[in-house]
């Protein structure tokens, strides 16, 4: 908070196609953690918490054993959710570091798929359909993709807006990505004429603009901004971060109280007021696509631009490149890099003001991550320059 | 009678949550018994006033389409051969604030408009194990006489 921490190193492992990765989900995390401590120039003994999100199974203590740490002073996990709360992990290395209980902590995500299953595949169904689902399911409601395209219908209806937002959007992260040897869609751009003739997964949402499912990892350290002046890298201090309130589950978010909406009205609030700055001050922005529709509506809600805009705000490569009039998923994002729950846009954000990005944006000093929308939690993580 | 997504397809699990939805054969949402907050789904505390006083009221079956989405891609194989169909977010009218998710059997689901006026129809299962008759509330256009 306000620059008191800072992110001192950043490591993946290669990112791969869904279930193709010869490593295990744990051995990822170890790679990716390994690589994030090298980095920063830190030895693992130097380690001493784990911060994670979601159903992560990678449990600290085994990761401890795994890598030799000395002490394990902080290990902790955000409530349920999904890639929504991948600012929120970093957001609790931060209290973690800035209260002093811990030196250095890792906020890190890992999946590997082919060990463990898709994520994104329905639950409830065989047998009866239980909890959330059970409103759901019967009626054939099953993925996040489905979910999210019902917000982002009346979402388009409400606000006269055309299916090229959704192209803009998705063209842009394909565009980033191009620029990436990381990227798992490097190599392979998406022109318009491809978008629209791409099959329907679930109106409105045609198939490119749903992201991949993926395996890989990805981690950061956390450590005070003092201490973080020593090591190897700049450091990249965290300026604000964020959880805010939304819906109990999926089901909820369909009542009157939420619908349609992503939920980062508040997120929005809090960052902009712990941090002093405005919309209009962001040089760069990372934000998580698990689909396009709900970009455009967490833009909105971020206050980047009013429903009423958003169509032309993402119109005419407004979020392409590294000079776009406002730079976005540099790394290419969800769609474009790698759908590694959102993790690989928190170390897309700190290359970015380190300087090191492949869609480098000039003088980058204010670099902000806003995590999945959709689900509650959502969170957000701003970072700056010392 | 024949479910939308077919007689195999999957059922909502009954438990002291979803009973009144599921089995009642008329449109039953919790409601609180002081402070007359209706709450959709269902919790052991109502959000309005915090009181635990709950119970299931009766809604008139009008509603309104609040939004839809087709589905393209089935997401499981039970449902290959029934893309593409509709989910329909349904707002009841009794009970403002509430949505409900379902299906229009009515209508092809190019046919389907925010906006348009609906009314409560139910799938009756009975269940082959022994439990409890399901009747999963469902919705049909009412369509303008010409
Ligand atoms: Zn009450």
């Amino acid at each position: 908070m306000q620059g008191r921490a800072a992110v001192a190193g950043v490591g993946e492992s290669v990112y791969y196609m869904r279930g193709k990765s010869p490593d295990s989900e744990f051995q990822l995390a170890c790679t990716a953690i390994r690589n994030a401590v090298a980095d920063a120039g830190l030895e693992l003994t130097d380690i001493d918490g784990f911060v994670s999100y979601m159903d992560q199974r990678n449990d600290p203590l085994r990761l401890a054993h795994a890598l030799g740490l000395k002490e394990l002073r902080w290990a902790a996990t955000t409530w349920a959710g999904g890639g929504n709360n991948a600012a929120g992990a970093v957001q609790i290395a931060d209290a973690a570091v800035c209260a002093g209980y811990a030196k250095h902590v890792v906020a890190f995500r890992a999946l590997a798929q082919g060990q463990f299953g898709r994520f994104g595949r329905p639950r409830g169904i065989g047998g009866r359909a239980e909890g959330d689902m059970a409103w759901k399911a019967p009626y054939g409601l099953l993925s996040p993709a489905q979910e999210c395209a019902l917000h982002t219908k009346r979402f388009m209806h409400d606000h006269a807006i055309s299916q090229e937002a959704l192209c803009d959007i998705a063209l842009a992260c394909y565009a980033n990505a191009q620029r990436n040897p990381r990227a798992i869609r490097y190599g392979q751009p998406l022109t318009r004429e491809k978008y629209h003739a791409s099959r329907w997964i679930v109106e409105p949402f045609h198939l490119y603009d749903c992201c991949p499912e993926n395996d890989g990892a990805a981690a950061i350290i956390v450590t005070s901004t003092e201490r973080a002046r020593d090591l190897l890298n700049t450091p990249v201090p965290i300026v604000a971060a964020a959880q805010g309130l939304g819906p109990k589950y999926g089901f909820s978010a369909f009542q009157g109280r939420w619908f349609p909406g992503m939920f980062y009205t508040s997120v929005g609030e809090a960052i902009w007021q712990r941090s002093g700055a405005k919309p209009a001050d962001i040089d760069v922005l990372q934000l998580y696509e698990n689909f396009t529709g709900p970009v455009m509506m967490t833009l909105c809600e971020m206050g980047f631009c009013a429903p009423e805009e958003v169509e032309s705000f993402v119109a005419d490569g407004a979020l392409e490149g590294p000079d776009a009039k406002l730079p976005f998923n540099t790394a290419g994002g969800n769609i474009g890099e790698a759908y590694i729950h959102g993790f690989e846009l928190v170390t897309e954000a700190v290359r970015q003001v380190r300087g090191e990005s492949t869609c480098q944006v000039s003088d980058v000093s204010l670099s902000l991550v806003v995590a999945g929308p959709g689900y509650a939690p959502g969170s957000a993580v701003l970072f700056g320059v010392l | 009678m024949t479910r939308y997504l077919g007689d195999e397809w999957t059922l909502p699990g009954i438990n002291d949550a979803t009973r009144a939805w599921f089995t009642s054969g008329r449109l039953k949402v919790q409601r609180c018994d002081d402070c007359r907050t209706w709450q959709h789904p269902p919790d052991e505390i109502c959000g309005g006033c915090q009181g635990n006083r709950l119970s299931f009221a009766e809604c008139g079956e009008a509603g309104r389409i609040e939004s839809f989405v087709v589905v393209h891609r089935a997401v499981h194989p039970a449902l290959e051969d029934r893309i593409p169909y509709a989910v329909a977010l349904v707002s009841l009218d009794d009970a403002p604030g509430v949505n409900a998710i379902g299906n229009v059997l009515n209508a092809a689901p190019d046919e389907l408009a925010i906006g348009q006026r609906v009314r409560a129809v139910f799938e009756e299962v009975s269940q082959p194990e022994g439990g409890e008759v399901l009747r999963i509330p469902q919705w049909e256009l009412i369509r303008e006489a010409r």
